[in-house]
């Protein structure tokens, strides 16, 4: 290694140990996930109970839960009974009501029973006269008198393949996705340290981002920022806010789906300004390629980076997500927002899941892009917040740039 | 072990909407929302028949998987019932829903959905029994009064069947021997048997 490099990465001992530690809570969370991936509760169990407390009068005996449970689903069961053809069953007008049933003013009550997916699977196993009767499962739309949207669906058993795309897949591979991408760029930061300013600051300033730039990036960022922690709310509430309360659950849930959709013109706007101020110099050029299969110099200290302009392909990469994600989530977004304008619960259906693959991917992506613009890189940050870099941080990752600047200024002189 | 069902004979239904009818007056459905439809196939031709379809209150409920917001519940009988205080009006349900069955009031401003409506299997939802709270937000209560929905018990020709599966199957299954044909259970493959095969 040259003698040119002054700071190493390993140097940072600080900021070793945070992304240490980070990385242990991280890899903490992602063994919880991956367990419940495989706890085998992805299943509906029953969470209320009925029982029968009093009944024509007589006081169900205290103390024997099952049983009146049981006489509550026996008094159902017995008015199903009255359902038969009439000429096989009463009361006729006059007659008096059938033994099992309820008085005036009397009700079963209902009570919160423990997660027990065995009464779920039972039920789902149909006996032989019942399973005679069933008709195979498809897709059927009729017509209808009725004059509401969606009417006429009579079945669309893809209903549970959206389940098991949003409950179990996109759920769990996403936070998969979200953790495990975090818990790399902690486990990157305990060991290699920071990505240095391998030659030291120097005295000497570079104007790399405009105060519009600027603003507009940090417009973009809050809105993002705010985007993916209220959607993380709606889409992993169960997880994270469910132990503090249902009603809780429900409040944060509301707020929000509100604020959701109050981030989208900021995210939008801010989109648009960033692609006219920077889509030119973010296409792809041949030293992409270069820069690509150098992983950027990431992992050595060597100030000797792959040479790039004003952008280099990773920053090229994170705008692309940008502004192509960014577009698919504000498209399938506003249709979500609008259902039945433009497609049908098909259509609105798999925009969903398009919405909430692309997020987990885009939270993910950005992580990183986090990750680099703040703790990953000495000096890196400053080229978004006072818009001027060090002399040798842009030397060392742009020198083409650098290069461009300096034979315009000396095109002026 | 009392499994809830809701069986229509497609052979008997003669598409009054009397179901619809009585179910939107019993629970006060709040205009634009419908609990129970009739949807009919082949309408004019040979074959023509009508079959009535609401919430199916389905065996491993899809829909109670995917609430983000834990607001739909299962009850041991089976029926799926919601919470109104914390629905979000995200729609999950409506996505993951078999046979359409959530309902969202029309009046939305920038998108949201609000408050979701389902048929509750005349069983009301979380409020106290048979109390003025529960039946503003989610209509009559009926099987806490140990009486089964009105949409079948209205039915003039016992087309829908509602209550206990094992017995609404038997009434389904005498008909059928004492009549010669049967089209069979529409829907419940969906609904009640997720794991069989199709």
């Amino acid at each position: 290694m040259s003698e040119e490099v002054q700071i190493r990465g390993r140097d940072f001992v600080g900021y070793r140990i945070g992304g240490a530690i980070a990385a242990l809570l991280l890899f903490v969370a992602l063994a919880w996930q991956t367990v419940e991936l495989f706890d085998g509760d992805n299943i509906t169990s029953p969470e209320v109970r009925w029982s029968a407390s009093v009944v024509n009068g007589r006081e169900v005996t205290p103390g024997s839960d099952a049983d009146s449970g049981l006489l509550a689903q026996q008094i159902l069961a017995a008015r199903t009974r009255m359902q038969e053809d009439r000429q096989n069953t009463g009361p006729a007008p006059g007659e008096p009501a059938p033994r099992l049933a309820l008085g005036e003013g009397e009700y079963l009550t209902e009570s919160p029973m423990p997660f027990d997916p065995a009464l779920t699977r039972s039920w789902a196993i149909a006996d032989g006269e019942t399973a005679a009767m069933l008709r195979p499962r498809e897709r059927l739309v009729g017509i209808s008198s009725l004059p509401y949207v969606g009417a006429a669906l009579f079945e669309r058993p893809d209903g549970r393949d959206w389940r098991l795309g949003m409950a179990d897949f996109v759920t769990h591979l996403g936070a998969w996705a979200m953790l495990g991408f975090a818990f790399l760029l902690a486990l990157i930061l305990a060991i290699r340290g920071r990505v240095p300013i391998a030659k030291g600051r120097s005295q000497e300033k570079i104007r790399r981002f405009g105060f519009i730039e600027r603003a507009n990036h940090w417009m973009t960022a809050t809105s993002f920022v705010g985007l993916a922690i209220t959607g993380v709310a709606i889409g992993y509430g169960d997880t994270l806010i469910r132990p503090f309360g249902e009603r809780t659950l429900g409040t944060i849930g509301w707020w929000a789906t509100w604020s959701h959709s109050i981030f989208l013109p900021s995210f939008t706007l801010g989109l648009v300004v960033m692609a006219v101020y920077w889509l030119y110099r973010n296409l792809p050029s041949k030293l992409d390629w270069t820069w690509l299969r150098r992983g950027g110099g990431f992992f050595s200290d060597d100030p000797d980076n792959p040479p790039a302009r004003k952008f280099n392909a990773g920053q090229k990469l994170i705008f692309w997500s940008a502004i192509l994600g960014g577009l698919v989530m504000i498209v399938t977004g506003l249709l979500l927002m609008f259902p039945f304008y433009v497609l049908g619960i098909e259509g609105t259906s798999w925009a969903m899941l398009t919405h909430a693959v692309v997020a987990a991917l885009l939270i993910a992506i950005f992580l990183g892009h986090i990750y680099i613009g703040t703790v990953g890189m000495q000096g890196a940050f400053w080229a978004m917040w006072d818009g001027l870099v060090d002399k040798n941080w842009a030397e060392e990752h742009h020198e083409l740039w650098v290069e461009e600047l300096e034979a315009k200024r000396g095109g002026r002189a | 072990m009392t499994r809830v069902k809701f069986l229509c004979d497609a052979e008997r239904c003669i598409e009054c909407n009397a179901c619809a009818t009585a179910c939107k007056n019993e629970n006060e459905v709040p205009w634009g929302m419908v609990r129970r439809r009739v949807v009919t196939f082949s309408d004019g031709e040979p074959g023509e028949r009508s079959i009535a379809i609401s919430c199916m209150h389905c065996t491993d409920a899809p829909c109670v998987a995917v609430c983000p917001v834990s607001t739909l519940y299962q009850t041991d009988i089976g029926v799926v019932l919601h919470d109104k205080d914390t629905c979000i009006g995200c729609g999950y349900c409506f996505y993951a829903c078999p046979f359409g069955a959530p309902q969202y009031p029309q009046a939305s401003l920038f998108g949201s959905r609000g408050k979701m409506d389902k048929c509750t299997f005349c069983a009301g939802g979380p409020e106290e029994n048979g109390s003025q709270e529960e039946f503003e937000k989610y209509g009559r209560n009926r099987i806490a009064e140990g009486k089964l929905p009105l949409c079948a018990e209205v039915c003039s020709t016992r087309a829908l069947l509602a209550g206990d599966g094992d017995t609404v199957a038997e009434i389904y299954r005498e008909r059928v021997v004492a009549r010669g044909f049967g089209s069979g259970a529409w829907g419940w493959q969906t609904a009640y048997y997720p794991e069989g095969e199709g």
